[in-house]
């Protein structure tokens, strides 16, 4: 049994959910209310690999929302996820994947040390961040949509942004190891951390933003929110692929140009329809087949039987993991979303 | 990141003062749990000496807690803490006068000990280190509790199903009631009354959920209580 931990974007969001689903008591209420509301399994899944295999998983929502985040409530916030943690450890589902604000939460609260919770202490060789496969399905958006868009790579600009994070940085060792384009921007916050990744990969260039965006043929955008972006895209070249693997993904609606084109990034695509409700709430095309790679990698290491913690701590993933997750991923039937994002309505 | 906080001074009088309450109704919370599972066990003879060995059990937390207001010098307000329980005790003595054992179940072993295992949770985090040992141990004995009185009501869940969720309309909004009361005391204690809700729905809907109610049912009946709550 596969676990997935999600929350959704904002308390409107989250209001028009509950009243969809017939939780009016959850629709009418403000977000002190959600700041008190447990976790709750809501869904419950099964996929099919197209190797015929199936497996069956469950959906918690945390009841976290980044407005939390966003009014200094970090004390609730990491109690959304450490409960959220804590019921699927007590439904016994195997292996979890973090979603959305979920991982960051972790990593930057470094929840770690509270992994008593009530009368269990969390196993955390049963959670993935699942950051390999982001990190993956991000390269091979990257690979597969500068081809479609007749981006030569090996001529290419790639700028990427939120470079020293988890995925930013395993996004990094992917491009420097197995792409080789003209030129790889690294942008970030943090100009120790970027000073370190630049020393590490022995290849790109430390930029800042309004730099780097102009020269890119190709943007990978995985700063996650709060990160003040704003990109005016007169400033952009054309063509130009923009790959938005920020959270929430709110680039479509407001990144619009000739030669733009941009794709939801980090979500993947599977072969065959998934049973499922809750991501109908996925502002996708196609809510029964495409999600956040994320979520697929739980699903991929249940198809596998690889109860681990996979994807865990910062920094870690390599292009070889990088490569085991992908095999993995194409030989269950999942590819990357390629098509443009639609409209945001974040 | 990591937030930083300053020491609790557990000897100062804004938090002995609050203590006084707090412990007080701890104390009489469990004093009157010791009552209760008595009521409760002539209402289950066959259950009897089960249920008198939690009501033993209680009797001891209640003497654990009583030495944790010794420790800090504390006078425990006792009067406010029997006017605290007063509707939510008035109600159980109505049910158990009825032989309304649906009832009397609902308000000690399901509402009553979410709120003790709730409380005593997000407590220990932040005792005083006396209190800190004492409340870990009663806490394990709390979830036998709330176990006993889950299993009884799941054997007979289709039949008491209307009747709890009818105590649970009647007697939820009290439990809020409480704690809003005593929000005002938990800040010097640094329990943060939120995560006190949480902690309690998660025990509450964990144990409706084991008793026979749907996923639905646990959101609509442990929100509609909250709804009723003033805020």
């Amino acid at each position: 049994m596969f676990g997935l931990i999600g929350h959704l974007t904002s308390l409107p969001h989250a209001q028009s959910v509950a009243q969809q689903l017939g939780f009016d008591e959850y629709a009418s209420h403000d977000l002190e209310f959600w700041c008190m509301a447990p976790p709750q399994a809501v869904d419950e899944i099964t996929i099919t690999s197209i190797t015929g295999q199936v497996i069956h998983g469950q959906y918690v929502e945390s009841c976290f929302l980044p407005e939390m985040l966003a009014q200094g409530k970090f004390k609730t916030a990491m109690r959304k996820v450490l409960n959220a943690m804590a019921l699927v450890q007590k439904r016994g589902i195997d292996i979890t994947a973090l979603g959305g604000f979920s991982s960051i939460i972790f990593e930057n609260f470094n929840l770690e040390r509270l992994l008593n919770v009530r009368d269990i202490t969390l196993d955390i060789r049963r959670f993935t961040t699942g950051n390999t496969h982001t990190a993956y399905i991000l390269c091979q958006q990257v690979e597969q949509g500068a081809a479609l868009h007749g981006i030569d790579l090996a001529d290419a600009t790639i700028a990427v942004v939120g470079a020293t994070g988890d995925i930013g940085s395993a996004v990094c060792r992917w491009i420097a190891d197995r792409l080789s384009p003209k030129e790889l921007l690294l942008v970030a916050r943090d100009q120790e951390r970027l000073e370190n990744l630049r020393q590490e990969l022995g290849f790109g260039k430390i930029a800042i933003t309004e730099e780097a965006l102009p020269k890119a043929d190709i943007i990978v955008w995985v700063a996650s929110m709060n990160q003040g972006m704003s990109i005016d895209p007169a400033t952009l070249r054309n063509p130009c692929l923009l790959i938005d693997g920020g959270y929430p993904k709110n680039m479509s609606g407001s990144i619009i140009g000739e030669g733009i084109h941009v794709l939801d990034g980090g979500m993947v695509e599977h072969s065959l329809d998934i049973d499922w409700k809750i991501m109908s709430f996925l502002n996708v095309p196609n809510p029964a087949r495409q999600f956040f790679a994320c979520f697929a990698e739980s699903m991929l290491l249940e198809f596998e039987g690889l109860h681990c913690n996979f994807s865990w701590g910062r920094n870690y993933i390599t292009p070889d993991k990088m490569e085991q997750i992908g095999a993995l991923s194409r030989k269950h039937g999942f590819r990357p979303l390629l098509t443009q994002a639609a409209t945001a309505e974040v | 990141m990591n937030i930083p906080e300053t020491a609790i001074d557990y000897t100062s009088a804004s938090y002995r003062d609050a203590f006084s309450r707090i412990n007080a109704i701890v104390v009489e919370g469990e004093r009157e749990a010791c009552a209760n599972y008595l009521s409760i066990a002539t209402m289950l003879p066959d259950h009897a000496e089960n249920l008198k060995k939690l009501s033993a059990m209680e009797s001891r937390h209640l003497k654990g807690f009583q030495s944790c207001a010794r420790n800090l010098a504390v006078i425990p307000d006792d009067a406010f803490a029997r006017a605290y329980f007063g509707d939510l005790d008035n109600n159980f003595q109505k049910a158990a006068a009825a032989g309304d054992i649906v009832t009397c179940m609902v308000i000690q072993a399901l509402i009553i000990e979410c709120f003790a295992i709730a409380a005593y949770n997000i407590y220990i985090p932040v005792a005083d280190p006396f209190a800190k040992k004492i409340t870990e141990g009663v806490i394990k004995d709390e979830y036998l509790h709330l176990n006993f009185g889950q299993q009884w009501l799941k054997e007979h869940f289709e039949e008491v199903r209307e009747r709890i969720m009818q105590a649970n309309a009647e007697n939820l909004p009290i439990v809020w009631r409480m704690l809003q009361v005593v929000e005002a005391d938990t800040v010097p204690l640094r329990m943060d009354k939120e995560a006190i809700v949480e902690d309690f729905l998660i025990a509450y809907g964990e144990a409706l959920s084991d008793i026979g109610f749907s996923t639905r049912d646990v959101m609509r009946m442990s929100a509609r209580g909250l709804a009723a709550a003033p805020h």
